[in-house]
């Protein structure tokens, strides 16, 4: 049998003078309520802003779409080793011994061709530790938030097609 | 399907007399529920309108994050480790960076201990204003909400510009932390901080001094201190019930010894002691605690490196660590067991949450359903750290 | 401070064997023998000395050789911390529970039965509480194998998972011939293994 014990409330007996003072203290806690959502009516401007019309700048660093350099990754498997959701997939090739010697931007020598490397964007977590261990900072976040798409394999990025190749002209300054 | 029963031969009592009752019937507070603050199902037994047992069912949001990490790199954890409590993530990862640099002895330099506290206590406002949002549109407040996200925006530009994202940040890393802060984000940061103090003051006069809500939270969901013990509950609700335990001032870990402030304690202001009110008001209260200890840390912040020497593989030594740190819900313990290989043998997360929930059935019986959903908020949960 | 709940330990609770580890990294603990763990327990939260009115948390660990449980204590009264540790057979780990002393205890324990499959008698309520009511399996244990079907639903289903991707360097090496030639950041050994080179 379980016993619940309601608690009876505790009023004092409703006197004359309480009950000017409950209805004093309901309209003074009302009144300093009201002030504050007045002044937020006249006087505050408005935060919000008109989306689409009016897009907000993200700060320099924040980690949104991924963007691999391709021509100037040198295939060190870092960033594939590092990802805690294992969403990166690189495939290289040993260039031959005759083949023309190429360098990345800041030097490094390029011995291997890379023949893939998709990041599949659906299963990235976006915690930037890729980033950080690109020796060539190849691997970079961009500020693009906006990029859903109809179909989970939409969502898998090959960065040596040539249409992902091409947002190089925008994202990278030479 | 549970095995869990209630006689339906239940007493009602009022004062001193028995009052009429009637039959038993089983709502579902359901996964989906605007009020629950995530995934959580309660089971509700109520008699008409008294709530006669509530029994919460936990496991929607359950990820086995236990079992994922003993697959990963000791850093690799960090990014699974914000996403358990999502409204605190500052926090969750500094428990785990102390207790993996408890273990290899690493030295955190001290710009990057003075960027972690600033970090944790401005999310630690974040968070409690994320409650105070959210416990006032539940109990039927809209505009508090906005206002509270309005200054929680200031909080997590910030973030944005530290560590790149604005709710799960990677940003505090074993040794120190990602980037550094310049000396305009701190400035920032010191005016954000004194428009904000008035703010508050104006906040907490809409919404705690108002006899609508004083109505609804006074004398609810009463937790005594004895319960508050038996329960194990920490934190805020624990504070709420007249317990002065803070871990930051009984259990100092970071560089929480140099500085000054109060731990605000529930007395019963409004009603009983350990009611929501009582919790609401401590958490107001360690807002303003949140911005005295930020302040200090922007006088005395020192310049350096902000990572200290951390092997490239990091190989913990083999043994275990219980280390709790003091979240904005309640007192987050990692218990880290290593065997001195690359990956966590086995990492437990005691999450506040995950404890103050299974006191549920022990201060809901005997209000009505109204009371429980202001029990539920005034707990403040999040299903991530409940479920992990 | 562990010491002194050693021999206190030994003293009054017979047959508990408390022995204490010395960790020269991170935190000692003290073992006992899982048949004296509710004396033990209830021995530490009523003695003036320690007081330890607060369960922390129950987790379990699985070894090779045993279960481990350890139950993390604190008094707030006196500002301690201790870590008891209780070593269980693999095989129909089973445990008194601890409910009667601390009712933190309730939701805790359910977790380590959901995780290892460790039964707690005594126990009101023992059933799982973060998996569903019917799942199979107890995930934390180091030998667990996921199901292949739940309810008629399939865990993992083929088309979710990227073959085609991982398959590529795979294709790449048999085309060419020299497989010492490629490198790549899926191991191709067994087909679906997910473990990577470059670690």
């Amino acid at each position: 049998m379980q016993t619940i014990q309601l608690k009876k409330p505790v009023t004092p007996d409703l006197t004359f003078t309480q009950w000017f003072k409950n209805v004093y203290n309901g309209v003074r806690t009302t009144v300093i309520g009201m002030g504050i959502t007045f002044k937020y009516v006249w006087d505050v401007k408005p935060v919000t802003i008109e989306y689409p019309e009016v897009r907000e700048e993200l700060p320099e660093n924040s980690r949104s779409r991924l963007f691999n350099d391709a021509q100037n990754c040198i295939s060190c498997l870092q960033c594939a080793a590092v990802c805690p959701v294992d969403c990166i997939y690189i495939a290289s090739v040993k260039r031959p011994a005759d083949a023309e010697k190429i360098k990345t931007k800041d030097g490094t020598a390029i011995r291997l061709d890379l023949k893939q490397y998709t990041i599949d964007t659906a299963l990235c977590c976006y915690c930037g530790l890729c980033t950080t261990v690109c020796p060539t900072e190849c691997l970079t976040h961009t500020t693009d938030y906006e990029f859903s798409s109809y179909t989970l394999s939409a969502m898998k990025y090959d960065y040596l097609a040539p249409d992902i190749r091409a947002w190089r002209t925008r994202l990278v300054k030479d | 399907m549970s095995t869990h029963t209630l006689e339906d031969n239940h007493k009602i009592i009022l004062g001193d007399q028995e009052i009429l009752k009637s039959d038993l019937l089983t709502l579902n507070m359901g996964p989906q529920h605007p009020a629950t603050h995530g995934v959580l199902r309660v089971e509700i037994k109520t008699d008409s309108e008294i709530v006669v047992d509530a029994i919460p069912h936990l496991g929607y949001l359950h990820r086995c994050f236990e079992k994922h990490c003993e697959n990963l790199d000791f850093r690799q954890v960090i990014p699974f480790v914000d996403r358990m409590d999502y409204l605190a993530a500052m926090n969750m990862e500094l428990g785990y960076a102390l207790a993996v640099e408890k273990m290899l002895g690493t030295e955190v330099p001290a710009r990057a201990q003075y960027i972690r506290v600033i970090v944790s206590e401005l999310q630690r406002i974040a968070s409690h204003l994320m409650f105070f949002g959210t416990y006032a549109i539940d109990l039927g407040a809209f505009s508090p909400f906005l206002y509270a996200f309005q200054d929680r925006e200031d909080i997590l530009r910030l973030f944005e510009e530290l560590s790149g994202a604005r709710l799960l940040y990677n940003y505090i890393w074993i040794g120190g932390v990602w980037n550094d802060i310049t000396d305009a984000q701190l400035n920032r940061t010191k005016t954000f901080l004194d428009t904000f103090e008035e703010s508050l003051k104006k906040y907490h006069s809409l919404v705690g001094e108002n006899q609508i809500f004083i109505g609804r939270t006074a004398n609810v969901g009463v937790i005594s201190k004895e319960n508050a013990f038996a329960y194990g509950v920490t934190g805020p609700v624990l504070r709420g019930s007249g317990v002065k335990w803070d871990l930051r001032k009984d259990r100092p870990y970071s560089i929480y010894e140099k500085f000054e402030f109060n731990i605000p304690v529930g007395v019963g202001e409004k009603g009983t002691v350990g009611d929501c009110w009582d919790r609401y008001h401590v958490r107001v209260l360690e807002m303003f605690e949140s911005i005295k200890i930020v302040r200090q840390c922007l006088d005395g912040i020192e310049a350096g490196p902000i990572i200290g020497k951390v092997p490239k593989i990091i190989k913990v030594p083999a043994g275990e660590i219980y280390l709790r740190t003091e979240c904005p819900r309640g007192e987050l313990g990692y218990h880290l067991i290593s065997d001195g290989g690359k990956k966590p043998y086995r990492l437990k997360v005691k999450s506040s949450c995950f404890t103050h929930i299974s006191a549920l059935p022990a201060i809901a019986p005997g209000q009505m359903i109204a009371d429980l959903v202001a029990t539920i908020g005034s707990i403040d949960i999040v299903l991530g750290e409940v479920d992990r | 401070m562990h010491n002194q709940i050693i021999k206190v330990l030994n003293a009054e609770v017979s047959g508990c064997n408390a022995v204490l580890t010395e960790a020269t990294v991170g935190d000692s603990f003290i073992t006992v023998e899982a048949s004296s763990i509710l004396a033990v327990c209830e021995l530490l939260k009523k003695s003036n000395d320690f007081q330890f009115n607060v369960l922390q948390v129950i987790t379990g660990a699985d070894y090779p050789d045993r279960m481990e449980v350890s139950y993390i204590l604190a008094s707030y009264i006196k500002n301690l911390e201790v870590i008891i540790k209780v070593k269980l057979p693999r095989e129909s780990a089973e445990i008194q529970s601890v409910v009667s002393v601390w009712v933190a205890a309730n939701f805790q324990e359910r977790e380590c039965y959901d995780m290892y499959g460790i039964k707690f008698s005594g126990h009101p309520d023992l059933r799982r509480i973060l998996c569903p009511d019917d799942w199979s399996g107890f995930p934390l244990r180091k030998d667990y194998v996921v199901a292949e079907v739940y309810n008629g639903m399939v865990i993992n289903p083929a088309h979710k998972i990227n073959t085609a991707d991982h398959m590529f360097a795979k294709k790449l090496k048999e085309e060419l011939g020299n497989p010492k030639l490629v490198s790549s950041s899926w191991k191709d050994a067994a087909d679906t293994t997910e473990v990577k080179e470059g670690e």
